[in-house]
């Protein structure tokens, strides 16, 4: 099973410049941010959705797809509890259940969503080497690049490590599922001491591996790949400033808020 | 063609590596893990490291590339020079040009997402141009035998193929030696064969070498072998002298050629390369045994065992696999149609190469994963209808790692973890304890922190976990990896003692001479389907299925044939010589 989100397509969104796909992802972040309604999330929702189905992304986002439910869902549901505004439609114990409440929460649910599909689309479409580089040409130090990029390539590997703890404890008669939701967290201590201890070692030998092969000689490391500038990425810049301008100008007016009560 | 000669930098000089009286104690030890070592390395020559875990290998490795003392705390006194130039002062990234490093972990030294990008990986951080990054990528993609594969991703390279791009990756830079640390202990015989005859042609272009390594027979074919003990050469001569001395290797935990060794106890002074040389010795020492020499080791007269095979099987199906298939999500068929018996007593190897299905097999019989057709009898209940802690006290799984499971603060809290989450009384719990760590033979330990431990101990711990439970069958996975010969001995007496005790044993392994040494029953998966499934000596007489599986029988056992007999281990093989001659 592939644990690396990357998925070599080719596709024009592939071949992007790496810096434009980084500020892509800061401008998906940055639009979702601004907005709470559901519906004012819907554009850069259907943005992402079209780039999907252009990148060929869906892979991922069937992997992913009990993560995204269960996002929405329980966000949904939290603010359900916590956010204590409007007209109570159903009488629910704990709940408040209001038309603003619901809105609120969807909105929450979505925007995280949204969040994560941003993250997904981007990891889909950008090799390891592209990140590095993009957050290089604006001026990340290399190093905290370099840092960044490889961490997105060892949670996958952590992520497999602590399924075969899980597996690991379970064949000693250990079940995870035990009490509360309190205890249920404290029954993991035997997973994540061994995926801790697994990945101070695996980041110590990582670190070994990476000075023996040059890393940090220069400050200044060349690239083999050349990323020249096309006017794809001039128009994707462009839609990417009207995008993230659009989502300011929504916020500005308060048209993606939630009602009156915002 | 280009070849590896076209990208091996200019000779170094007359000395490739000078060692002058280097001491390293790390930090909190009580003693030096190397002890005023000096040796020289000729231009081009090839140097192979032995030694018990602990005796000072790896940390040799990581002085030459000033990984000590710049990465790790301790004391460090002493000179090296590379192409006569003084590491002092040197930084570890200002090393790598001059030392090229392929460490044993291959997943933790690759970092990019296709194979031209990880070899280009050393030259962009050394800050070399384009153009001459595009000059060298081919020449040492090609010298791996890796051209072809420049835009695949180097997680969807098989185990052999991830050491060879490490191993090019470090090529591109040209460095004047090449330090390789146990670069197979985590690969199947494939993937060691396809390492090995990398390191063979690099060594016939003039690159000079240091090859860590626990199998002594891959190190024949070295200049020069260097024995550790304790932090110093215990012995450093050509192979022949060193092989000779068998002793010598036993007491440094080193195991002794086996062809060697046979030849030594049968009173031959000769250190042979290759079955033919033993068996040439042997002829002329026992000219009797002439007469029964087979030109073609195929001839029926090579299947008469010499008649110790030792069954222990009770007869009844303690577990049973019924025509079982499996595939991963949207993936391939992982294991098709399996059956399988194990019977109480049993000790069978399932073999096969990396991706056959050895790991989904063992997953399926404890039930972490359930099959797609088919199913699991446990002591005639079907495995699907019990929990997984009900499997448990029936068959115990020991991964390969064993720091999967490690999380106590003591070695006796690790093991009463098991009995615990079942309920048992505190005096039950303890009881157990103590038979468990009694078996493994860690008693004395009980009270130490289970991540100080060595990774043999570590390893018995793991078996100790699991053994608590009072199992009836014991799947091991690689019990042997990354453990040196003398924990390696240590690990499968143990193993062997359960299996007398009456626990039907399951390892899965790539390593010949465990399977010819320990199990009397042989599984061999391809590609999910089981193709073999017999004895041992019957596993070793099929030439054809060895071959077109990447495994191949001990020396020893090839030698026997030779004579019109088949011995799985070097005693059998001397009693049998000392029999007839």
């Amino acid at each position: 099973m592939p644990i690396y989100l990357y998925i070599d397509r080719g596709t024009f969104v592939h071949r992007l410049h790496p810096t434009v796909k980084v500020f892509a992802l800061f401008v998906m972040f940055w639009s979702v941010y601004w907005v709470d309604n559901p519906i004012a999330l819907a554009p850069v929702g259907l943005v992402m959705l079209w780039i999907a189905q252009l990148t060929d992304s869906w892979p991922n986002f069937y992997r992913l797809r009990w993560l995204f439910a269960i996002l929405v869902f329980t966000t949904t549901i939290a603010w359900m509890v916590f956010y204590r505004r409007g007209a109570v439609l159903v009488n629910v114990p704990i709940f408040h259940v209001s038309r603003l409440s619901l809105v609120f929460g969807v909105g929450r649910g979505i925007k995280l969503a949204e969040l994560l599909a941003a993250s997904v689309l981007f990891l889909s479409t950008t090799k390891i080497e592209e990140f590095t580089y993009g957050l290089q040409r604006i001026r990340v130090p290399y190093r905290v690049g370099f840092a960044i990029s490889l961490s997105f390539r060892l949670v996958p590997l952590f992520i497999d490590s602590a399924v075969t703890i899980v597996d690991a404890q379970r064949l000693r008669g250990y079940d995870f599922n035990e009490g509360g939701p309190i205890e249920r967290v404290r029954r993991y201590v035997p997973v994540v001491i061994p995926v801790f201890m697994g990945a101070l070692r695996k980041a110590n030998n990582m670190a070994m591996a990476l000075e023996a092969r040059g890393f940090g000689f220069s400050h200044e490391p060349t690239t083999f790949i050349d990323y020249p500038v096309t006017p794809a990425d001039i128009t994707a810049f462009a839609f990417l400033i009207g995008l993230g301008a659009l989502y300011f100008m929504l916020y500005w007016t308060g048209l993606g808020g939630i009602g009156p009560l915002k | 063609m280009k070849t590896a000669a076209h990208i091996v930098s200019a000779t170094p000089g007359p000395h490739a590596v000078w060692v002058q009286g280097v001491t390293f104690t790390y930090h909190g030890a009580d003693r030096p893990a190397l002890r005023a070592v000096s040796f020289v390395q000729s231009a081009g020559e090839m140097i192979g490291v032995m030694g018990a875990s602990g005796a000072g290998k790896s940390t040799l490795a990581k002085c030459l590339n000033r990984i000590i003392p710049e990465f790790e705390d301790g004391d460090f006194r002493g000179t090296i020079e590379i192409a006569g130039e003084p590491l002092e002062h040197l930084r570890v990234c200002d090393v790598a040009p001059k030392v090229g490093m392929v460490f044993q972990d291959f997943e933790s030294q690759l970092f990019s997402t296709n194979v031209a990008h990880e070899v280009a990986f050393a030259m962009e951080q050394v800050g070399m141009d384009r153009a001459e990054m595009d000059r060298r990528i081919i020449p040492a993609l090609e010298a791996v035998g890796l051209r072809g594969f420049e835009h695949r991703d180097p997680m969807s390279l098989s185990g052999g193929e991830k050491q060879r791009l490490a191993i090019a990756s470090v090529l591109a830079l040209r460095p004047a030696v090449i330090v390789l640390d146990e670069p197979t202990t985590d690969l199947d015989p494939e993937g060691r064969a396809e390492v090995f005859e990398l390191i063979a042609k690099l060594r016939t272009q003039g690159l000079s070498l240091i090859v860590i390594e626990h199998e002594s027979e891959e190190l024949r074919a070295a200049d020069r072998i260097m024995v550790l003990r304790e932090g110093e050469i215990a012995v450093d001569g050509p192979p022949a002298e060193v092989f000779a001395r068998t002793d010598l290797l036993m007491g440094c935990g080193v195991r002794p050629p086996g062809l060697g060794h046979a030849l030594k106890l049968l009173g031959i002074d000769a250190q042979p390369e290759n079955v033919e040389q033993a068996c040439d010795a042997i002829v002329r020492a026992y000219p009797r045994l002439a007469a029964t020499l087979v030109d073609n080791i195929a001839d029926p007269r090579a299947s008469e065992p010499p008649a110790t095979a030792e069954n222990a099987s009770t007869g009844s199906a303690f577990m049973a696999i019924e025509d079982v298939s499996f595939s991963y999500a949207g993936g391939p068929r992982v294991l098709d149609s399996i059956d399988l018996r194990v019977e109480g007593g049993d000790f069978i190897a399932i073999v096969g190469q990396n991706g056959s299905g050895k790991t989904t097999l063992a997953k399926q019989i404890v039930g972490l994963l359930q099959p797609a057709t088919g199913r699991v009898i446990i002591e005639g209940k079907n495995r699907a209808q019990m929990r997984p802690a009900e499997t448990a006290r029936e068959v115990a799984y020991v991964f390969q790692n064993p720091d999967h499971q490690i999380f106590a603060a003591t070695v006796q809290e690790e093991v009463a973890f098991g009995p615990r989450n079942f309920g048992l009384a505190d005096g039950e719990i303890r009881r157990r304890c103590d038979e468990a760590l009694e078996a493994v033979g860690l008693l004395s330990e009980r009270q130490s922190d289970p991540f100080l431990l060595s990774k043999g101990e570590r390893q018995r711990l793991a078996v100790a976990s699991v053994l608590v439970l009072r199992p009836r069958m014991l799947i091991l996975d690689e019990p042997t990896t990354g453990l040196d010969h003398r924990e390696q001995l240590r690990m499968m007496a143990l193993v062997r003692d359960l299996n007398r005790a009456g626990i039907a044993i399951v390892i899965i392994t790539h390593t010949p001479w465990l399977v010819a040494e320990y199990a009397r029953r042989v599984v061999l998966l391809r590609k999910g389907a089981k193709i073999f499934d017999g004895g041992v000596r019957e596993f070793f007489m099929q030439d054809e299925l060895l071959r077109s599986s990447s495994f191949r029988a001990p020396e020893i056992t090839e030698l026997s044939r030779r004579f019109g007999t088949l011995a799985l281990t070097t005693d059998e093989f001397v009693a049998w010589v000392k029999g007839r001659a």
